[in-house]
């Protein structure tokens, strides 16, 4: 195939663990039709979703997750592909049971992106994907720690059941941090009123991290909200590990999630897997969430 | 007409564990089809459109006694096969685990509760402990001798074996591939090269999405692939197969093909694919081995035909 290119194409990839990034990629996948906006630079793939200028999300795919990554463009390339098919498509290649080594090629003779299984000679999966020019430099959701850090983190499957919870007060909650005694309450009020308190002190298993000096306390929509941890696929939950959120300037929320993309449970040829894991394959997603508009919360509380 | 059978315990297990819980994936109504040697499962023979399947016994496959006699040579009626399923469930739970058991399968008429009208069944009845069970499963009136030979002609054609068919053993793959192709697209099309290629492919105008499987074992027609084919992408090599007349191409409905592969729960123990008639359609048959050997067990034969979609439709 990269005979018929006249050059050397942006980027070539291999990854040998298809369902890490499907996982990554559903978590951020919050309605049906969402187009996303892929960025490739020396330091890996980074994949954008909006919506109307109130949520963003993140997935960071470091070259580190990749089995090879040759990048060999100026500037960064940047793409527009419908999130729903890339993630379907990306799925077909993982086929249970077996390893999926995938290789990622940008663009093609038609500026798609390519995917083709590298594991068997005798079959192969392929895909061509049609890639648009994104339509909107996407905005960029500065995120800037307002004095000293508020954040905590808490466990991911504590959040998203927390979250759950809140569905049924109504369509905004209230984030307060505060430091004593120090804890973190998610307050729903709409068609009745619900509170979830996450104390620092009594359940040490619960926040694994707390840091806060001031009382803060924002309002965020619901159903943003409800989009950071929605969509984590049960495999990753079940992982349970830690989801950070942080406060910043203009009531800006940050949430973080880490996410596995290391092969699961097959045998790795150099390295004993049982008690390993390595640092370097995670994938980030951050999610972006901007505060109601509303009088009494749009300002610190102190 | 007088259709009367002991079935066997390895016809028994053979029906519930393994073929209806197949069949039923692919649809609900069926005919039932007995000759003086087979007995066959039938679906949407008579409809030109849609998946069709064929599921054949010969008698010794599912029983040790059987009596037929029907002047037109054939009995067909058709029945619900989730209430035949659970029909045999329930005669092979009250016959218990013991070897030697008597199912006793037949047709009768009878009176129905609430009816003044005699109703044709068909009738399962096993001994067990200390019980008898009885179960009688609704089926329609056999059908008439001019329905009764458009059956037999649609099942000719039905049996019509594709020049040139590619095996298949490794359905899980197959199987979960397609299951999750089918987000993609709703058209697949499917080519298969006498080189001993099978290639699925699903088009739109904002992806491609392919699976090349190579070097299956060919039945029927073969030839070598040209020398350096091997090298391009799938694509192209079956571009070029097809120009060269060696492939053929047809396109179906991927929920279609889906349906097909669920015949993978009766476990056979391969498939084949194949084109029919430059492309009038797909069939897939899945073949059973004799337990514990290679050879082909002739007394079953499980088959699809996928009709073909009209290329312009999609």
């Amino acid at each position: 195939m990269s005979s018929s290119l006249a050059e050397a194409p942006d980027l070539i990839c291999q990854l040998d663990s298809v369902q890490g990034v499907v996982d990554s990629l559903t978590a951020v996948r919050w309605k049906r039709h969402q187009d996303a906006v892929i960025e490739i630079s020396e330091h890996g793939i980074v994949l954008i979703v909006e919506e109307t200028t109130c949520l963003q999300a993140k997935v960071y795919l470091k070259r580190e997750l990749f089995v090879k990554y040759e990048y060999g463009a100026e500037g960064r390339p940047r793409f527009g592909v419908s999130l729903g098919l890339f993630v379907d498509c990306l799925n077909t290649f993982c086929v249970p049971s077996r390893s999926n080594s995938i290789e990622i090629r940008y663009p093609g003779p038609d500026m798609q992106l390519l995917l083709k299984s590298i594991d068997s000679s005798n079959s192969c999966i392929y895909a061509d994907i049609r890639t648009r020019i994104p339509e909107t430099v996407s905005w960029d959701y500065n995120f800037e720690p307002a004095g000293n850090p508020l954040n905590f983190t808490v466990k991911s499957a504590a959040l998203k059941e927390a979250i759950d919870d809140l569905e049924w007060p109504g369509s905004s909650i209230l984030l307060t941090l505060q430091p004593t005694p120090p804890s973190v309450i998610f307050k729903g009020e709409g068609h009745g009123d619900l509170q979830i308190d996450l104390m620092y002190y009594s359940n040490t298993g619960l926040l694994l991290a707390f840091n806060c000096d001031r009382l803060v306390s924002h309002r965020y929509k619901y159903k943003f909200l409800r989009a950071t941890t929605s969509n984590i696929p049960s495999s990753v939950i079940r992982e349970n590990r830690g989801s950070k959120l942080s406060i910043g300037r203009g009531g800006m929320l940050k949430v973080q999630h880490l996410f596995s993309v290391a092969r699961p449970s097959l045998p790795h040829p150099h390295i004993d897997t049982a008690s390993y894991q390595q640092p370097s394959r995670i994938a980030y997603i951050e999610f972006f969430v901007k505060p109601e508009i509303n009088e009494e919360a749009a300002n610190d509380v102190n | 007409m007088k259709f009367k059978g002991f079935l066997t315990d390895n016809g028994v297990y053979l029906l519930e564990k393994r073929i209806l819980h197949a069949l039923e994936k692919t649809g609900k109504i069926w005919h039932i089809y007995i000759t003086e040697t087979h007995l066959s499962f039938l679906h949407n023979l008579l409809n030109g459109d849609g998946i069709q399947s064929v599921a054949q016994f010969r008698k010794q496959a599912l029983f040790d006694e059987y009596r037929f006699s029907s002047q037109n040579d054939a009995i067909a009626f058709s029945i619900d096969l989730s209430l035949l399923q659970r029909a045999l469930r329930s005669i092979i739970a009250t016959a218990g685990t013991d070897d030697g058991n008597k199912y006793e399968m037949k047709l009768v008429k009878k009176l129905a509760p609430h009816s003044h009208q005699a109703l044709p069944f068909l009738t399962f009845e096993t001994q067990g402990y200390k019980s008898a069970v009885i179960q009688d499963v609704p089926i329609s009136k056999p059908l008439s001798r001019p329905d009764l030979l458009e059956l037999q002609t649609a099942l000719q054609t039905a049996q019509v074996i594709p020049t040139c068919l590619v095996q298949l053993s490794d359905m899980n793959q197959l199987q979960s591939f397609v299951d999750r192709m089918k987000h993609v697209g709703d058209a697949l099309n499917v080519s298969i090269s006498k080189y001993g290629d099978l290639h699925l492919q699903i088009s739109t105008t904002l992806i491609t999405l392919g699976a090349e499987f190579r070097k299956l074992l060919v039945l029927g027609e073969k030839a070598d692939m040209p020398v350096g084919d091997g090298d391009s992408t799938a694509q192209t090599r079956m571009q070029r197969a097809v120009l060269r007349g060696d492939a053929t191409s047809v396109q179906v409905s991927v929920k279609h093909f889906f349906k097909s592969l669920q015949c993978h729960l009766a476990k056979p123990d391969c498939a084949y694919f194949g084109i029919v008639n430059q492309g009038s359609c797909l069939t897939v048959i899945f073949d059973f081995f004799i337990p514990g050997t290679r050879l082909r067990d002739n007394a079953i034969s499980l088959y699809c035909r996928l009709p073909v979609l009209d290329p312009g439709s999609s």
